[in-house]
């Protein structure tokens, strides 16, 4: 087992592994850059070093400085977290050359994930639904003989493409030859590469996801799913387990598949992998999450399995020490992400220092953060200031205890997004379990805040 | 007997050069007058930092950290290092262009300005120039290396090395003060933060 960890990250998670370590009785280094000084992991860590200024490229994302920041401090281990060089194939390899431990997969295993298209290709040699789509378009009678074969409506895509540019969705062969040429523009202007692929327009869909851990000798286990439907602009707010829109045989059917497929494919440590999952019930997959995610505890809390002390076990070579049978999925969970953003203002995000704060407490809830009284919250990073997780035996139960939590949540000083959660705990389609990934979108947070606002 | 730093800083962003000159002089006189004065109040209580505005300018006096190694149970005193760095117009102002941490001037309450040279990465220690050396800003007094590519610690200013805070070998972090000059012109230091196009 590895010994002393440099955790490579910020905020909440930086936390959450510190606390990993100390239940495994492992001493842990916290980076942190000049804008996070004062923040709460470097200030509870065995040890904390400054490794550069607030600008993440020469502090959180500098390879370099976190390496030499573990050599210097006699670390023999780096966790990466979650987002800035978690899932870099290269910074794994470059930790593992000068002696330390990666906390994750292996470089090798993240680079044979790292391309969306070639693990889609991969998972699907292994058995998993994937969305269905055509190979590249040579012209325009096979884009509208493969758009028949798929199904209206379809999603052009440029196969170089990257963040929605040259995107669009087409309802009719008449409109397919339209856009067609336009799309092929689009992308050569954009990316200097015009071939198009199509894909099957999913319209009201959830996200849906399996987590899973499988150790270096390929036993492997899943952990069930979590539903991550609620979102604003692609972001998840708010996750739950068990998916209220899955059965019973549908949620073990899919998790004893991704399992299966990721453990063939050669997969190693903790990881997550992300359905789209239509109106019909239909999961395809779209991608996997090399490392831990933001919503894990909603998991650990169905399953008492801490996921950040399994990532370090595999990662030190130990067998993952429990079977599937092990891994109960019990009663039901919720997280709330609790953002400094403001919901009424298009989620803009905010900075200040917090002048009051209370966590919420009681039976079933968790209150992840790296919030205090006096924290200044920094305007360079992204605007998670916490997790709310509440867990009780029924989804009724968790919404109850949900409401009561954020009823307790102070955060003066900074604007949150507290009022969304609430608001959502109110909602119809929330309540009935019946809502998309749209839910926020459609009409946007502050038209669906001022509707929750409304008696009746 | 504490360690002060003074800064010049608010520039506003647009003044004529004569005004600019009048600042500069308002400056001084501020620096030659007040900053003993609130030295010595600095000296005497428990307070960090103390500044005094005017005529649009500002100087701010706070005690240097006493722990340049900075561990968590320390940290309080040093709060004002990060918090009240040159160049924040408000609390969504972007910092200053990444660049090596600033080595503010320090003026001891008896007249010698030091400045503190600063560890440009976070690696292992490697001394270079022995105390007693004459510099001129810019110059490598010693370095960092960093996995093994050895980066350059600055002097600050132009004077003489007179103390080196780091040993070979010791792991360093990111903007540490690793050494101390002793500026060449004392009097030139009150002027030198007239951080202009700044702000």
């Amino acid at each position: 087992m590895v010994s002393r960890i440099l955790i490579a990250n910020r905020g909440e998670i930086a936390l959450r592994i510190l606390r990993a370590c100390r239940t495994l009785g492992i001493e842990a280094v916290v980076a942190y850059s000049e804008a996070d000084r004062e923040s709460l992991p470097a200030m509870l860590a065995d040890e904390a070093i400054c490794i550069g200024p607030a600008d993440a490229r020469r502090s959180y994302l500098s390879a370099p400085a976190l390496i030499s920041a573990a050599l210097v401090t006699g670390c023999d281990a780096v966790h990466p977290g979650y987002g800035f060089l978690s899932e870099d194939d290269a910074f794994a390899d470059a930790v593992r050359a000068h002696g330390l431990t990666f906390i994750g997969p292996p470089a090798d295993v993240l680079d044979k994930f790292a391309s969306k298209a070639e693990v889609r290709r991969l998972l699907a040699t292994h058995g998993l639904p994937t969305v269905p789509g055509s190979g590249l378009l040579a012209d325009e009678e096979q884009a509208l003989a493969e758009a028949a074969r798929v199904g209206y409506p379809v999603l052009l895509k440029p196969s170089a493409g990257g963040g929605g540019k040259g995107m669009r969705m087409v309802r009719s062969p008449r409109e397919l030859a339209a856009v067609l040429p336009i799309c092929r523009s689009e992308a050569r202007a954009a990316f200097g590469d015009d071939s198009l692929y199509l894909e099957k327009w999913l319209e009201d869909n959830r996200h849906v996801e399996i987590q899973v851990a499988v150790d270096k000798y390929g036993h492997g286990v899943h952990l069930w799913e979590r539903d991550c439907s609620i979102q604003r602009r692609h972001q998840k707010i708010l996750e739950e387990s068990p998916s209220p829109a899955m059965s019973a045989a549908g949620r073990k059917e899919l998790a004893e598949r991704a399992i299966k497929a990721v453990v063939a494919a050669g997969y190693e440590n903790v990881g997550t992998l992300e359905f789209l999952v239509d109106s019909e019930g239909n999961a395809y997959f779209i991608e996997i999450n090399c490392r831990i995610q933001v919503e894990h505890p909603v998991t650990e809390m169905l399953t008492g399995i801490d996921l950040v002390a399994t990532q370090i076990r595999i990662a030190s070579g130990e067998p993952l020490g429990f079977a599937q049978e092990d891994v109960p999925q019990r009663g039901h969970a919720i997280e709330f992400r609790i953002n400094a953003e403001d919901p009424a203002h298009d989620f803009r995000p905010g900075a200040g220092t917090i002048e009051r704060f209370n966590a919420p407490g009681g039976p079933g809830v968790r209150f992840d953060s790296h919030a205090y009284v006096g924290y200044e919250v920094p305007p360079y990073y992204d605007s998670l200031l916490g997790k709310l997780i509440v867990w009780a035996p029924t989804r009724e139960g968790a919404i109850a205890r949900g409401r009561a939590a954020l009823s307790e949540l102070i955060v003066d000083g900074v604007t949150t997004n507290v009022a969304i959660h609430r608001a959502l705990l109110q909602s119809e389609p929330f309540l009935s379990g019946k809502f998309t990934t749209n839910l926020l979108d459609r009409v946007g947070g502050a038209a669906f805040l001022a509707a929750a606002e409304r008696p009746g | 007997m504490p360690a002060t730093n003074r800064t010049g800083d608010i520039a506003p962003a647009e003044r004529t050069p004569a005004e600019r000159a009048a600042d500069h002089a308002a400056l001084a006189r501020l620096a030659d007058t007040l900053v003993p004065a609130l030295a010595g109040k600095l000296g005497a209580g428990s307070l960090g930092e103390i500044e005094i505005r005017e005529d649009g300018w500002a100087v701010r006096v706070r005690r240097s950290a006493p722990d340049a190694g900075r561990r968590a149970s320390d940290r309080s005193a040093d709060r004002a290092r990060h918090t009240g760095l040159p160049g924040h117009t408000g609390p969504h102002a972007p910092h200053a262009p990444a660049q090596a941490p600033v080595a503010e001037p320090v003026a001891s309450s008896d007249g010698p300005v030091h400045a503190a040279a600063t560890a440009p990465v976070v690696g292992v220690f490697r001394p270079g120039l022995s105390v007693g050396a004459r510099v001129r800003t810019g110059d490598r007094i010693a370095v960092v290396d960093l996995l093994g590519i050895p980066q350059d610690v600055a002097a600050p200013v132009d004077g003489v090395l007179v103390e080196v805070l780091a040993q070979a070998g010791d792991g360093v972090e990111y903007g540490q003060e690793v050494a101390v000059i002793e500026a060449a012109a004392p009097k030139a230091a009150p002027a030198a933060p007239s951080t202009d196009g700044e702000g």
